[in-house]
């Protein structure tokens, strides 16, 4: 046996091989792709089988099998071509051209040969490179379209494709050209075992080789995802998985439907915003969950009709889906999906399984992160309550001590003297104590309706200036001061007008019990871009600039006014920002130049026009759940 | 008996009056001072035998108060009268003689200081 028979050998054998291979697949993966890969081994393998055969029976040379050799060796270049259809997409007319040229081709061949034998084998060599070329150079252009193990077997088989074209047309125009047969013939079989070999690595890779190419696409999956767990956005962690698992895929596309039990859906999230529900059973992935298995339909739109126009529209012809399940639960579902059948499915459904897997991992980790974190809350709430509790009580015994005390050194003085005159200064101490005593229980008992959530009772239109001046005059009336600036015109907001006039006695409060002594508190009101621009300034003490992040903090009080005064129970500018964000306004401090603290109110006008609604919910959608389809098929 | 001072210091002047009118009652002499430093000053001016002291005051508050008395040499007793849950400890931090926590009534402020003041 010489070396060019033994390649020969070699090469037959090794495409009856991958013709086994197909077609073994195909009788477990039954769909076009498949037999059109079925169409294109069985054509070679046939002619293998034909050769070897006439040559066994004596039959070797005779036109009749030169004719059928031929005839179906055509069918190869144009399998080719519904191949490229099948992954890639071709225009109409290429396939009605490509079957038109086999047919001539075929009819040529039986009425011209062995009489134009030339012409027959010019006419195969044209139609071979023609087709065949064309399926080739389509192949390399969709494997540039395409990521990962999908990229490098669609790579294999363009390569297959182009070297099996010049095998064929190397050996066809030995045939016309005897002369330089024998070099020719060997360099035919050369490129005809690398074209069989590249043919083996994009249909039938051997699995160490498919592991290799899918290790960076998984190593990429993980990094991507292994930060997933410490994402706060649910949301936002279950696109950015689903475009990792469509990226190790390859595949244009991936989405994640959560499980909601009590409610019997899925849930997925919506590129747009927001989540997307559907029952638990719709969609090919909704039928994966319920059925706990994973399940592949390379054609989505003849498998669930009922949302055929769905997986149109979102461009998902081939949908494989694997339950996302710990040991006890179902978790949701995961389902990659692609515009065009996957060469081969078994490689997808390891790989889907496997990043299944690592989902439930990652959202069993995130859900008990989330767990942990309302447990924490909690405990800071109890923490909290026990703060409060702790400062409420604290607050509450000094003046009551004075109330107690006062009342006792009256009671003594009556028992020794029943006729003596009332001490006034002692009731007015009482008296001042006891008031003082009802307003922390006041400040108490809004803070916890602030913490059930009702701050802000009924919104009416009303002048802010006049909110301003009527602070102003009950001030006055009590023989304090308060100087306000305003502009000639009103100023119409949509306020609680109690609660808002509580935030400004709070500040104004604030400002004479901190500022400057004598000094007067300055209130400035303005609008400005639509809104009530209100300025509280004090020339006092100020507030240190480690504080000035937390004033507006619960049970918060600046490390120098601790005692002062009668302080309070920490609570005021909590509730007062509380009120002024319920009414869509915004507190802010800033320290008064020179001294002292500034407090700014901003407060939407009325005129101004209602504050922008919510962003109008888009309609929810298959394709808003199923990510970036439109960027990767585009 | 001999007037017993006691120095009353406290940020809050309800306070101050109350406790000063009950000592009075008992007989006892009182000066005000309404923070730490005033403190000091009225030490170094008429140094008393008893001082109530709040902790927590502006310019200079119960600690700082302490230390700086101690330092000073004098050996005067110190009542630490606080509404905070930490009276107990705090009195042992700057070494009070006794703490008496707010509300108090007249015997319990009567009681506590006859119990801390130094014998004549």
């Amino acid at each position: 046996m010489t070396a060019l028979e033994l390649i020969s050998l070699i090469t037959q054998v090794l495409f009856i091989g991958l013709f086994a291979v197909v077609l073994r697949h195909a009788a477990r993966n039954p769909g076009r792709a498949s037999f059109d890969s079925v169409l294109l081994f069985g054509s070679i393998a046939a002619v293998v089988a034909i050769g070897r055969v006439a040559n066994l029976i004596g039959l070797e040379g005779d036109p009749a099998i030169t004719i059928l050799s031929l005839i179906v060796l055509s069918i190869a270049p144009f399998a080719m071509l519904r191949l490229v259809d099948d992954f890639n997409g071709t225009p109409r007319w290429v396939q009605l051209a490509g079957g038109l040229a086999f047919a001539g081709v075929a009819a040529l061949t039986i009425v011209g040969f062995p009489r134009m034998a030339v012409v027959v084998e010019l006419a195969t060599i044209g139609f071979f490179v023609a087709v065949g070329g064309y399926a080739a150079v389509a192949f390399a252009d969709a494997s540039r379209r395409t990521r990962g193990i999908t990229r490098r077997r669609m790579t294999a088989v363009a390569v297959g494709a182009a070297l099996f074209i010049g095998a064929v047309v190397a050996v066809v125009v030995g045939a016309l050209f005897p002369s330089v047969a024998p070099g020719l013939g060997l360099v035919a079989q050369i490129i005809a075992l690398v074209a069989v070999l590249a043919f083996f690595l994009g249909f039938a890779p051997p699995a160490w080789m498919r592991r290799a190419w899918r290790e960076p696409d998984l190593r990429g999956f993980l990094e991507r995802s292994v930060h997933l767990a410490g994402v706060a956005d649910e949301r936002a962690a279950m696109l950015d998985l689903q475009s990792a698992a469509a990226a190790a895929f390859g595949a244009s596309g991936a989405s994640i439907g959560l499980a909601e039990p009590e409610r019997r859906t899925l849930r997925y999230a919506s590129a747009e915003g927001g989540w997307v529900e559907y029952p638990d059973h719709q969609f090919i992935a909704g039928r994966a969950f319920t059925e706990g298995r994973r399940l592949v339909s390379l054609d989505a739109r003849r498998d669930d009709p009922a949302e055929a126009a769905r997986y149109e529209a979102a461009n998902a012809l081939t949908v494989i889906a694997a339950p996302i399940a710990t040991e006890d639960r179902r978790i949701g579902v995961l389902s990659v999906y692609a515009s065009r059948a996957p060469i081969f499915v078994e490689d997808d459904l390891w790989l889907l399984e496997l990043l299944a897997d690592q989902a439930a991992v990652l959202i069993e980790a995130r859900t008990l992160t989330a767990h942990a974190g309302q447990l924490r809350a909690r405990e800071d709430a109890a923490l909290l309550k026990e703060e409060f509790l702790s400062a409420a009580a604290h607050d509450l015994r000094t003046p009551l001590t004075v109330v107690l005390g006062q009342a006792e050194l009256l009671e003594r003085r009556l028992q020794r003297e029943p006729t003596a005159n009332v001490d006034r200064t002692s009731v007015g101490r009482i008296v001042r104590e006891a008031r003082r005593l009802r307003d922390l229980v006041g400040e108490l008992l809004d803070a916890q309706r602030l913490e059930q959530g009702r701050v802000v009772m009924d919104l009416e239109p009303a002048d802010l200036c006049q909110i301003l001046e009527s602070v102003r005059d009950r001030h006055s009336a009590a023989g304090t001061s308060v100087r306000v600036t305003r502009p000639d015109r009103p100023l119409v907001g949509a306020v609680d007008r109690p609660r808002l006039e509580q935030v400004l006695e709070n500040l104004v409060e604030n400002a004479m019990k901190y500022g400057s002594h004598g000094g007067v508190p300055e209130i400035e009101i303005d609008a400005d871009d639509g809104a009530a621009q209100i300025t509280v300034v004090d020339h006092g003490v100020g507030i240190p600039e480690a504080d000035r992040a937390r004033i507006f903090e619960r049970f918060f009080r600046a490390s120098n006014v601790e005692s002062v005064t009668d302080t309070g129970l920490g609570l005021g500018l909590y509730i007062c920002r509380r009120i002024v964000n319920a009414h869509g306004g915004r507190i802010w401090h800033e320290p008064t130049p020179g001294g002292g603290s500034t407090f700014h109110i901003s407060l939407p006008l009325q005129d101004a026009g209602a504050p922008a609604d919510e962003a109008a919910t888009a309609e929810p959608g298959w394709s808003s759940s199923v990510g970036s389809e439109a960027a990767a098929d585009a | 008996m001999p007037d017993v001072r006691v120095l009353v210091v406290d940020d809050e002047p309800d306070i101050r009056a109350t406790v000063s009118a009950m000592l009075e009652i008992e007989g006892y002499a009182v000066a005000e001072a309404m923070n730490g430093a005033e403190a000091l000053a009225a030490v170094e001016a008429d140094p008393p035998d008893l001082i109530l002291l709040d902790m927590r005051m502006p310019v200079l508050d119960g600690w700082g108060f302490a230390a700086e008395l101690r330092r000073r040499g004098h050996r005067i007793p110190i009542v630490v009268m606080t509404a905070a849950r930490d009276a107990a400890r705090w009195a042992a931090e700057i070494a009070a003689t006794a703490f008496i926590a707010k509300p108090f009534g007249y015997d319990e402020l009567i009681r506590t200081v006859e119990e801390s003041r130094p014998l004549a």
